[in-house]
């Protein structure tokens, strides 16, 4: 027998009683006001969260961020953001390679403001189906592994900037 | 085996100050832990993730087959792997196909427990572990001593001392700023330049063929975007059957992990990158075995966050290598007894079943009464040590009768008070032997007090 069939004939004869799928979670007490959540999460981890006024280009928002050193720079639209815990969703489809994600020294993620959801449940049923490759972004990369300090920055992107673009 | 868990816990603590240090940076997460969780809805969430992976287990082979088919469809190769041996004669091999030499490997327990890259090495392939952690574990060659923090007991003058030796950082540097950001070089460097990425997994979906993979420093994502090659190291545990249990899981794991509501990187992967190529090999390695035990089942749940390490009174003060395990800790003294018996026997003990890891566990794996079972079958496989059953059938026989048990305290109580203090603190006592003094025995017991109050009828 090979090993496919071995484990899965191993896994069969292990009779595992069936067992219900788990209930869905309703959410307790869902904010009043989902853009403020994000924005403080997303503080909290270290990351920054700007709303476009309408004065503002995505343009001069970025250059104003970073003036003329942009050669490190990367910018990326989001489909959508988590109140909960800062997260934009970032699909590879929207991307000239995944790797951009990490190897910007400093990532602005682009989001349309209406695209704000409360928590990872309703975030998952928004992720698109075909998609090959996509990420929850919370905050820049960052390590506790030496005594437990946090330092931002470890291996992938420095600073992440989230611009929710009210257009 | 070399040396038991008392044993090994006895060396460290012997550096009392280090212990005390290794104790409170445990606690401190756990503490973050428990302001995270901290939501209204927790305790549903652990009901659900109780739920999910059951519910997994009950159609684990059908989960594992819709992943295989949707992956394969997708462009990914998917392999077996029964046990340690063929999991890394299959990674060799998918390597030297490839006519990899350099690996960049991120964080994955599974290599770990496989013992992954002493084989890679000797067939002339380089691997650099790429998480931090687990990266100045691998310079000073040592294992993790934590399943999430893996150089959790590492100083930081004393990995300032192993980067100046490995990586060239200034003598006497120690700052976490300085050093985290020499190893950023050092890592990128060997993550960009890699022939092969080598990944675990948090989770597979079978409901999308999707590979997720959760880090903080964005190292897995770093490889498995460069390298023309991807290799997925994975339990067969490991598989949901829905984005909406990925959703329940992603909402428990890092809280109780290090107390952060999300990873910095949570990545879903279901197909290669153009030009690129993606390998799954899913690894049973005793997992299906350990299914048809239905008393301990359920510790095939864990999603190793590691939660039950960092609340745990006796892995705080004995650290992750006093278990001689890949995985240690509340967990791992369940997990290791199922590898082997006899040379894990006396994990089950290192605990006081205070109960804690229980509490914390974000999947309810009963933990303690676990690690009760696995103690009763210790016992019962003579795996005790000699004189054990004496004593305990002994002590059985006592306990069962009220006025053996009156009598036997009275003596008991009179024998502590008139031996002297020098003879009891003995080297045959192990009470004493770890510095403690035992109490004051009283002169008599609250049954004999309540009488003498009248309080008794």
């Amino acid at each position: 027998m090979n090993a496919r069939d071995a484990i899965l004939s191993s896994i069969r004869a292990a009779a595992v009683p069936p067992s219900a799928a788990a209930a869905l979670v309703v959410p307790a007490g869902s904010t009043s006001d989902p853009l403020d959540q994000f924005l403080q999460a997303l503080a909290s981890v270290g990351g920054h969260g700007i709303v476009r006024r309408a004065d503002q280009t995505i343009g001069s928002m970025v250059a104003a961020l970073f003036g003329g050193d942009q050669g490190t720079v990367v910018v990326v639209p989001g489909r959508f953001a988590v109140a909960e815990n800062g997260a934009v969703y970032v699909d590879a489809a929207d991307l000239d390679a995944r790797a951009d994600i990490v190897r910007a020294e400093h990532l602005v993620l682009v989001v349309p403001s209406a695209a704000l959801v409360a928590t990872m449940h309703e975030a998952v049923r928004l992720m698109p189906r075909d998609s090959a490759c996509g990420w929850f972004l919370s905050g820049p990369s960052k390590t506790a592994d030496i005594e437990q300090s946090l330092v931002v920055g470890a291996q992938g992107a420095r600073t992440l900037h989230v611009i929710f673009d009210t257009g | 085996m070399s040396r038991t868990h008392p044993e090994a816990a006895a060396t460290f603590l012997r550096d009392s100050e280090r212990a005390a240090w290794h104790d409170e940076a445990l606690w401190f997460v756990r503490q973050k832990r428990d302001t995270a969780t901290a939501l209204p809805e927790w305790e549903a969430l652990r009901d659900a993730g109780a739920a999910l992976k059951a519910h997994a287990m009950g159609r684990l082979a059908e989960l594992l087959e819709t992943f295989e088919a949707r992956a394969t469809a997708a462009g990914v190769t998917v392999h077996w792997a029964r046990d340690a041996d063929e999991h890394n004669a299959l990674v060799l091999d998918i390597l030297q196909g490839a006519g990899a030499t350099r690996v960049a490997k991120s964080k994955s327990m599974l290599t770990e427990e496989c013992g992954l890259n002493p084989v890679l090495e000797a067939n002339g392939i380089e691997v650099v572990d790429t998480d931090l952690g687990e990266r100045i574990v691998q310079l000073a060659h040592e294992p993790p001593s934590h399943i999430v923090l893996p150089a959790i007991h590492w100083k930081k003058e004393e990995i300032g001392a192993l980067f100046h030796r490995t990586m060239g950082t200034p003598a006497g540097e120690s700052s976490p700023d300085a050093l985290a950001a020499a190893a950023r070089d050092h890592l990128r460097d060997a993550l960009l330049h890699a022939d092969a990425a080598i990944t675990g997994a948090n989770a597979l979906v079978a409901e999308t063929g999707g590979v997720v993979v959760c880090t903080n420093e964005g190292n897995a994502d770093l490889g498995m975007h460069s390298a023309p090659l991807h290799i997925v190291c994975v339990g067969i545990e490991k598989v949901l059957a829905t984005l909406d249990d990925l959703a329940v899981l992603l909402r428990i794991l890092a809280r109780s992990a290090t107390g952060q509501p999300i990873t910095a990187y949570t990545t879903h992967v279901t197909a290669p990158r153009p030009g690129a190529r993606m390998h799954v090999v899913l690894v049973d390695n005793g997992r299906s075995a350990r299914l048809a035990d239905a008393e301990m089942r359920s510790a095939l749940h864990c999603i190793r966050c590691g939660a039950c390490l960092n609340t745990c009174p006796i892995y705080r003060r004995s650290g992750g290598h006093s278990y001689g395990h890949v995985i240690p800790g509340p967990i791992g003294a369940i997990l290791a007894p199922a590898v082997d018996l006899k040379l894990h026997r006396d994990l089950p003990f290192a605990s006081t079943l205070c109960g804690s890891c229980g509490d914390v566990c974000p999947v309810r794996i009963d933990i303690p009464a676990q690690l009760l079972a696995w103690r009763a079958r210790s016992a019962a496989a003579g795996a005790s040590p000699a004189g054990y059953a004496t004593i305990f059938n002994r002590l059985g026989w006592i306990l069962a009768d009220r006025r053996r048990f009156d009598r036997a305290g009275r003596w008991v109580r009179r024998a502590l008070r008139l031996i002297p203090s020098a003879l009891l603190a003995g080297r045959w006592n192990p009470w004493t032997r770890a510095g403690r003094e035992l109490p004051l025995a009283p002169r008599e017991s609250f049954r004999e007090w309540a009488r003498r109050e009248g309080r008794l009828k």
